[in-house]
């Protein structure tokens, strides 16, 4: 809680789409029912939207009445080339999940960030990410058995093979 | 002895036994891991095991709970980095003791403080719980609204620099949990004609979003953080500096529990309040606090796990979760069919006594663990975040797609990652946004069923409020918390000399 606080690089315009959301939501929460019965559906959306309207709108308020900055610098401090970079890179893996699968989305996943992060090393970030992918196969494919999109992969069938493999070994 | 029965299930079976154990040993370097936390974890957990029957599942997210409460301090001690919020005021003397080369001895004081505050709170939740749903039994409807509201106000207030913004995050959560079909007269609420949406968002989408993207993206800010390497020698604590510092630790575990077991206030509380307490009670010790007094280590570490097992009371009897990883462990508990609330010890008291047998057996896991394997401990914490953040992303991706193997959460969480991330760097609470979420659908029920109850007249229903004393006292409670935000308030708490509660904002891992 502290008494005051400088305003930061893009704070007043975040606060200004949150405040002119919570403006849109009430107005949608009162075409659910709008003032017919304090029970109506409407009513818990409409007094939330409310209260968002108007806390959202006290903290612009507080906001815009300081004008002192911090000195950060938005696209430094607050989104930095490498929280976008990344922002990319998980949008495009969810794109990418269901019409490539999750084996090589994932992997290409990894490997790019982890090159990405780690400023180089092709090796490290190719051995770790297959490692990292293994692991997680194992836990969550085959212990938690949790469905993934198979994509281009034939996973089922790799699977059924790697089972008949070992089934037939004993 | 029904109970003892239900109480011994997760003992005797052999895989429940070693899901408790799986889970408090990933617990505790998930809470120690800096950018790992509970909340993330469990939430990213409930994606995978939704599957699984509610036992195993249970037991395996009692287990990483308490043991990630646990793991905080580890981190806190070693590198003077709470690895969980709740493991904040374990650093103040912690990390002063490592820097003395005490690290093995500190820890070894902190794991079994930790077990001896464990115990205390799974005691009282025993006792207390089947009490506590008794009473519940009477509660009105306006009662359990009450309670809702005062949760997320309490969470609001209390985890974050403004309630302003609290109010704002926990508004947000309550308007997020209505989205879809009205349960009650199946109108659209929200759907902007999308029939997608008429399901209403899947809450795990928001948790994991909320928790773990936004989270995985602040920590980027910290990429090339270096951990620093401690020299850590004995662990295991001798019985008498356990036993001279066992009656402090009697009291902070009473401070723990009753603090967890509030709505809205959890583990991170609990320590602060437990520190403060310390503070004052000892009147000579042998080294000063902030320096590495020994009691300023042990009454953060009882109080927060004390706490775990007081904030089971209200979730379990309530429905009513404490804090934000009690709202993540609710939700999971809905996912398996299981409707946390009074009627849950009627229905199904073998649920309840199977939760207080799992958290018994994490507890002592939590002990073993925590007395040994510190030098592997000493290298998964050393994990360059640089393969740890992809890793969490891809988690969080997997876990929001297999819940309903639908990749429309999937956007959904990446959406409240990238707001939720946004919402922290500008200072609002994620906590107050998951307990509206969870709590919606509570308070949107009870608030029809208190005013129709009342033929639809906010004055028969105030009547009814003031006219009872636990509706009285809980409304006293909600209007306190607006009050204790006023300037008045604040002026008043300066003089009596009570310093504001500040949390570092940078501290990694994010609870409530």
């Amino acid at each position: 809680m502290h008494d005051k606080r400088k305003r930061s690089a893009g704070e007043l315009g975040f606060n200004g789409l949150l405040f002119l959301g919570s403006l849109i939501l009430l107005w949608n929460a009162y075409k659910i029912s709008g003032f017919e019965s304090l029970s109506s559906p409407g009513s818990l959306p409409m007094a939330v939207a409310f209260a968002m309207v108007v806390s959202s709108g006290l903290i612009l308020l507080e906001n815009f009445r300081t004008p002192d900055r911090d000195g950060t610098v938005f696209l430094r401090d607050i989104l930095p080339p490498v929280i976008i970079v990344m922002m990319l890179f998980i949008a495009g893996y969810a794109v990418l999940l269901v019409p490539l699968g999750f084996l090589p989305t994932s992997f290409l996943f990894l490997f790019l960030s982890i090159l990405y992060l780690q400023r180089g090393g092709l090796v490290f970030a190719v051995s770790v990410s297959l490692f990292a992918l293994i692991c997680v196969y194992v836990v969550f494919r085959v212990i938690f058995t949790v469905l993934m999109p198979a994509g281009i992969v034939p996973e089922g069938e790799i699977l059924a093979a790697i089972g008949r493999f070992f089934g037939g070994a004993n | 002895m029904q109970a003892l029965e239900y109480f011994l299930i997760p003992w005797l079976d052999l895989k429940l036994l070693f899901l408790v154990a799986a889970g408090t040993f990933a617990g505790i370097y998930i809470g120690a891991i800096p950018g790992l936390s509970v909340t993330m974890a469990v939430s990213i957990l409930i994606g995978f095991t939704f599957t699984w029957d509610v036992y195993p599942a249970l037991c395996l997210m009692v287990g990483i709970f308490m043991g990630g409460v646990y793991g905080g301090s580890r981190t806190a001690i070693l590198l003077n980095i709470p690895g969980a919020p709740a493991a904040i005021a374990t650093a103040m003397d912690g990390y002063p003791l490592a820097q003395k080369g005490l690290a093995g001895e500190a820890i070894g004081i902190a794991t079994v403080m930790s077990f001896v505050g464990g115990l205390i709170g799974i005691a009282v939740l025993a006792i207390a719980a089947p009490t506590v749903s008794e009473f519940a039994l009477t509660f009105q409807p306006r009662d359990y609204m009450l309670l809702a509201l005062l949760g997320i106000l309490l969470v609001g207030s209390l985890s974050g620099e403004s309630l302003i913004k609290g109010i704002f995050a926990g508004a947000m959560g309550l308007l997020i949990g209505t989205v879809g079909m009205d349960p009650l007269t199946a109108e659209e609420r929200f759907t902007f004609g999308f029939t997608q949406l008429w399901g209403g968002i899947s809450f795990i989408a928001v948790m994991i979003g909320m928790f773990g993207v936004s989270e995985a993206l602040a920590q980027l800010h910290h990429i090339d953080k270096q951990a620093v390497k401690q020299k850590i020698g004995r662990i295991v604590p001798n019985w008498s500096s356990v036993r001279k510092y066992l009656p402090l630790s009697l009291q902070t575990s009473s401070i723990g529990v009753i603090i967890g077991a509030l709505p809205g206030t959890g583990g991170d509380i609990a320590a602060l309040m437990a520190y403060d307490h310390a503070k004052r009670v000892t009147k000579n010790p042998e080294v000063p606090f902030g320096q590495g007094a020994k009691e300023g280590l042990v009454a953060p570490e009882t109080a927060n796990n004390a706490a775990v097992g007081g904030a089971f009371i209200p979730m379990l009897t309530l429905g009513i979760p404490g804090d934000a990883v009690t709202a993540i462990m609710i939700g999971a508990l809905f996912i398996h069919g299981l409707n946390p609330g009074p009627m849950l010890m009627i229905d199904q008291p073998q649920m309840f006594w199977f939760i207080t047998g799992a958290l018994m057996l994490a507890n002592i896991f939590m002990l073993i663990f925590g007395l040994t394997g510190i030098r592997i401990f000493t290298k998964i914490v050393e994990m360059p975040r640089s393969v740890l953040i992809p890793l969490i992303l891809l988690l969080s991706i997997v876990g929001s797609y297999a819940v309903n193997n639908s990749i429309t959460d999937v956007y959904w969480m990446l959406a409240f990652g990238v707001l939720g991330y946004f919402m922290k760097t500008y200072g609002y609470q994620l906590g107050p946004v998951i307990l509206g979420v969870i709590l919606s659908r509570l308070l949107d029920d009870n608030w029809r069923r208190a005013i129709l109850s009342e033929n639809g007249s906010l004055a028969g229903l105030f009547k009814g409020i003031l006219t009872s004393p636990l509706s009285l006292v809980l409304f006293t409670m909600v209007v306190l918390i607006f009050v204790s935000q006023t300037p008045v308030w604040r002026r008043l708490r300066r003089k009596a000399g009570i310093p504001a509660t500040s949390h570092d904002q940078d501290t990694t891992g994010s609870g409530a």
